[in-house]
């Protein structure tokens, strides 16, 4: 194929590529310049953390042609400040806290340079305008803004250099704003990520993933693919040594479909290749026979008789099933004065951590398998991996890579497997790197729940009894189903004491994406029912909502829905900062209608509105105020 | 992934027809390639190989623009974040701006250009509308036995459906060429799931004169994008304000009448019901933005009195 010469001038240093004519300005950085400061968060222009100046403007460089950038001057984030020291902006970003996974980070830094490089004087809303183009999954924007306004300042000479120094500590770490050891290596760009890490000889995984979502394999013919010029190798099940399965409780998934597919985007096969774009064309050339089979979509299907089988362990589709019981439930519904029942439903949530899954595998020297991968459960893996490849657990080795945001989302091993069979089986390193799509497609999910929901109250606001049924999609695989559910609950009803309860939660099985570990783990689907149950019964019985919840606080010496007895409780201290907070005007919530000074305070997230920036650009008589 | 065998980027109009026109089928021309890249992803047209791709940033007479007979001509390298940086354009086509300011980010309207969001033909287009309320024409040059010949089209036809215009093979976009509405107020509204980074759910643009002591409509625009496959001018709503004494009333039943208009061409429930408060609000926010006039609405005013 005919190659591209690039040249142009790179952080102050001219530099002269060959590249593809099709190279992305983002591939010519990070493949042939090693600079992976700039990540692809997204490759579609929606996330920002490829952010780099060209010829002075900012641009998203995974939507920028190379070739675009002949000739010019590329500014990324290991150029901004050079080799040492940090810039004030990147020295802000360390003094506010303003880095957690760090993936979004650069790009944040770059998004802010420009910001203030563009105009020096902007205010918070322009700022965050300008910011707009960049999203961070777990920082969240206010310690990042922050950052940026006390950034502004010191550049302006408005506050002195020192204020970006580090706190001095009294004599206690606790309440101290303590700056974080890992943030400058990720302020500047400088932490290697998994797909930012190169091994020498290195091959590049790409995945075959099923189009159907539930489906028997009749057939994998993968003798083209294998037969392509620089395809290494091609793997599938049958590449599998050992004990198949995986999963946090129960090991229900294979490493690759085994006979059949369970959900869209399965994995099937898997090449490994000199090139990306070789091991994608090859994917292409593998020829899969499937026979349809009838789905299962509704986690309600799958419990009714005669509902296709997902998995030939589980004939009717149950994941798991948590009872817990206290007291008598029909003696506390008999002994109350009002009862109200509802259904509640949460949909299906992506964690859509900015950095999109990434390993490498390689066999070390010693015959080790060794996987680097942002597993946030290296140990559980290295055991299931070791029984599926038939190892013993001293050949096996994880190393966790820094993590690039995982909220739950990377607890399943849904791709080391496939990296460590490539490795033995081509005893090369190899690496994998998802797109966006994939890691949508693939990955877990939090669960989408069903929940029924039963109270019984006193006049007084005593709750005397709950039932609470609630029906969880697990989807595909067992993953952390069980343990959602467990937590789900252990915690269902809510911080209160409740004498008499029934609550069961179940998993089921569906051919819908596999449902997993999620932030809260299972708590916030119960929690949105029991405070929505809590806030109903405040005003079916004219009650403040505050009054009621502290009426059936779990306190000191309270029993817990599992029969745990406290010795601590904070749930007091909680309402009461809630309350001050919100500035809460007491009485019951739905009838006092609209003049109430607890709304609409400066504490609230007002309506969006852009245009910080035209405002009054056109005359001084006639400022614009508004934007749509 | 978009993958070809040759990235051109012609410096001169000649250059660049010649090449396009010798390319082979399946070659695509690229302005700023933000539409293109993304095109060729999971989820869209997947992995695409295309022979040669054209870039157009380069050429050295699709740059800048021009004041010609009360109009304003864009050069088709012309990037939307030029409506927010430019004072002479913003002041001439003051719907510009605001449809700027909520299209994509800074660092994607840096590369975006108009004429790829009208080439593109996708029905959410932000830059539809307001061209449309601007009497857009989008300018298509060709080689014809090594002359360039030029044509304009206006751009309510030019836009025939989704992804559908009237371009020829081996024609480029020249220049979008506008009426220059100096003195008019301009505005722009969007519905959309989040503030930066989104397509429009439905856009629509708006642009106002009134007398000079704000109490008769002298002209008004309106289009609005996102409610079927080709962009919709409300005339009739233009027809019954122009001339009119300005009022909430008069706004809003002009409103709703342009939305039962509108809404029997729309399925959908929402949308409908978006353009009654889209068409109030463009007009409304219009008259607010327009320049060195202090607007004296009817009702008020009435009010004022009682
Ligand atoms: C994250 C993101 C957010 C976005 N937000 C918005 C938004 O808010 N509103 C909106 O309307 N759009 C949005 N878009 C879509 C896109 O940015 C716009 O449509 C943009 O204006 C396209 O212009 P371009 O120069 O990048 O076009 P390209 O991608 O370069 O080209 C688009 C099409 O136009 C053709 N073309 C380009 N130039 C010429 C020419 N001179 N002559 C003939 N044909 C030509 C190309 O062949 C191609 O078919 C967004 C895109 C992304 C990735
Ligand atoms: S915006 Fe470029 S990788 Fe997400
Ligand atoms: S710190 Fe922003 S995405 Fe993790």
């Amino acid at each position: 194929m005919p190659k591209l010469t690039m040249d142009a001038e790179v952080n102050g240093r001219k530099v002269r590529r060959e590249i593809q004519p099709y190279s992305r300005l983002l591939d010519f950085l990070r493949d042939n310049l090693n600079l992976t400061g700039t990540k692809e968060g997204c490759g579609a222009g929606e996330c920002g953390t490829c952010s780099v100046f060209v010829n002075g403007k900012l641009v998203k460089s995974c939507l920028m042609p190379a070739a675009k950038a002949q000739g010019t001057r590329i500014e990324t984030i290991e150029g901004l400040a050079g080799l040492g020291d940090l810039t004030p902006v990147q020295r802000a970003f360390h003094k506010t806290g303003a880095s957690q996974c760090g993936y979004c980070i650069p790009g944040m830094v770059m998004a802010a340079t420009a910001a203030l490089r563009e105009n020096p004087g902007a205010d918070i809303e322009e700022i965050k305008e300008r910011l707009g183009g960049n999203i961070c999954r777990c920082t969240g924007y206010t310690k990042i803004f922050e950052a940026v306004e006390m950034a502004k300042a010191v550049i302006a000479g408005d506050a002195p250099e020192t204020v970006l120094e580090e706190d001095k500590v009294g004599d206690s770490y606790i309440g101290a704003n303590v700056r974080r050891l890992d943030a400058p290596s990720k302020v500047s760009g400088r932490l290697k990520y998994a797909a930012d890490m190169k091994m020498h000889d290195m091959l590049q995984m790409q995945v075959l993933r099923s189009p159907l979502a539930h489906a028997k394999i009749l057939s994998i013919d993968t003798s083209e693919a294998e037969a392509m010029e620089d395809v290494v190798c091609v793997i599938t099940e049958e590449d599998v040594p050992g004990n198949d399965g995986f999963g946090v409780f129960v090991h229900d998934q294979p490493i690759m479909a085994r006979g059949k597919v369970r959900h869209v985007g399965e994995a099937i096969a898997a090449v490994a290749a000199e090139n990306v774009l070789t091991a994608r064309k090859a994917l292409s050339k593998i020829k899969v026979e499937y026979e349809a089979l009838p789905g299962l979509y509704d986690p309600a299907d799958a419990m009714k008789p005669g509902a296709p089988v997902i998995h030939d362990y589980a004939p009717d589709n149950l994941v798991k099933h948590i009872p817990v019981r206290k007291g008598n439930v029909e003696k506390g519904f008999a002994e109350a004065d009002l009862i109200l029942e509802d259904d509640f439903r949460t949909q299906q949530v992506e964690h859509a951590y900015l950095e999109p899954e990434a390993g490498i595998a390689y066999v070390d020297p010693d015959d080790v398998v060794v996987v680097i991968s942002p597993s946030q459960n290296i140990t559980h893996h290295r055991h299931m991996l070791a029984e599926i490849i038939a190892k013993p657990i001293n050949k096996v080795r994880f190393i966790m890579s820094p993590v690039g945001g995982g909220f739950g989302g990377k607890e399943d091993m849904i791709y080391q497997g496939m990296l460590a069979l490539c490795a033995m089986k081509t005893h090369r390193p190899v690496q994998l790197n998802f797109t966006r799509e994939e890691s949508l497609i693939a990955s877990a999910k939090r669960h989408p729940a069903r929940i029924h929901y039963k109270m019984g109250l006193t006049l007084n606001g005593r709750i005397t009894a709950i039932s609470f049924d609630m029906l969880s999609d697990g989807g595909a695989y067992g993953m952390s189903s069980e343990g959602v559910m467990r937590k789900a609950a252990i915690l269902s009803c809510g911080p209160y004491e409740v004498k008499n309860l029934k609550v069961d939660t179940r998993a089921v099985y569906t051919n819908n994406t596999p449902s997993g570990a999620f932030r809260t783990f299972g708590a916030m689907q119960a929690q949105f029912a029991t405070e929505s149950m809590m806030d109903m019964a405040a005003e079916a019985l004219g009650m403040d909502p505050f009054e009621i919840r502290r009426i059936n606080m779990m306190k000191i010496g309270a029993k817990t829905h599992t029969q745990q007895t406290l010795e601590t409780a904070s749930l007091d201290r909680v309402l009461e900062a809630a309350e001050t907070a919100s500035r809460w005007e007491k009485g019951v919530p739905n009838v006092r209608g609209a003049e109430r000074d607890d709304l609409n305070g400066p504490d609230t997230r007002q309506p969006c509105t852009l245009g910080a920036r035209i405002k009054g650009s056109r005359n001084e008589t006639h400022p614009y105020e508004k934007v749509a | 992934m978009l993958t070809c065998d040759a990235y051109h980027m012609p410096g001169s109009l000649t250059e660049a027809l010649k090449l396009w026109s010798e390319t082979s089928d399946g070659s695509r021309l690229v302005s700023g390639a933000t539409d293109i890249l993304p095109w060729a992803r999971e989820g869209r047209a997947g992995d695409v190989h295309v022979p040669e791709l054209v870039d157009v940033t380069r050429i050295a007479e699709l740059d800048g623009y021009a004041f010609e007979n009360g109009r304003v001509r864009l050069g088709a390298r012309t990037v939307y974040q030029d409506f927010l940086t430019d004072r002479i354009l913003m002041q001439n086509l003051p719907c510009m701006p605001h449809c700027a300011i909520w299209f994509a980010d800074d660092q994607i309207r840096t590369q975006a250009s108009l004429t790829g969001n009208l080439v593109n033909a996708s029905p959410v287009a932000d830059g539809t509308p307001a061209v449309v309320a601007l009497n857009g024409e989008i300018e298509l040059a060709r080689l014809d036995s090594g002359k360039i010949v030029r044509r304009s089209v206006p751009v309510i036809d030019f836009i025939e459906g989704p992804g559908q215009t009237r371009i020829a093979r081996d024609e480029i976009a020249t220049a979008i060429i506008l009426d220059n509405a100096s003195g008019y107020g301009g505005s722009f509204q969007k519905v959309g799931q989040r503030r930066s980074l989104v397509i429009s759910i439905a856009c629509a643009a708006g642009l106002v004169k009134t007398d000079h002591n704000g109490r008769v409509f002298d002209d008004v625009r309106l289009a609005i994008g996102g409610v079927g496959p080709r962009p919709i001018r409300l005339t009739e709503a233009e027809q019954a304000l122009k001339g009119a004494r300005i009022s909430h009333e008069r706004i809003a039943h002009v409103a709703q009448t342009a939305a039962d208009t509108v809404g029997s061409r729309s399925r959908q429930e929402y949308r409908r019901e978006v353009v009654v408060n889209f068409v109030r609000a463009a007009i409304e926010d219009a008259l607010a933005n327009q320049p060195n006039v202090t607007i004296s609405f009817e009702d008020t005013e009435e009010e004022a009195h009682a």
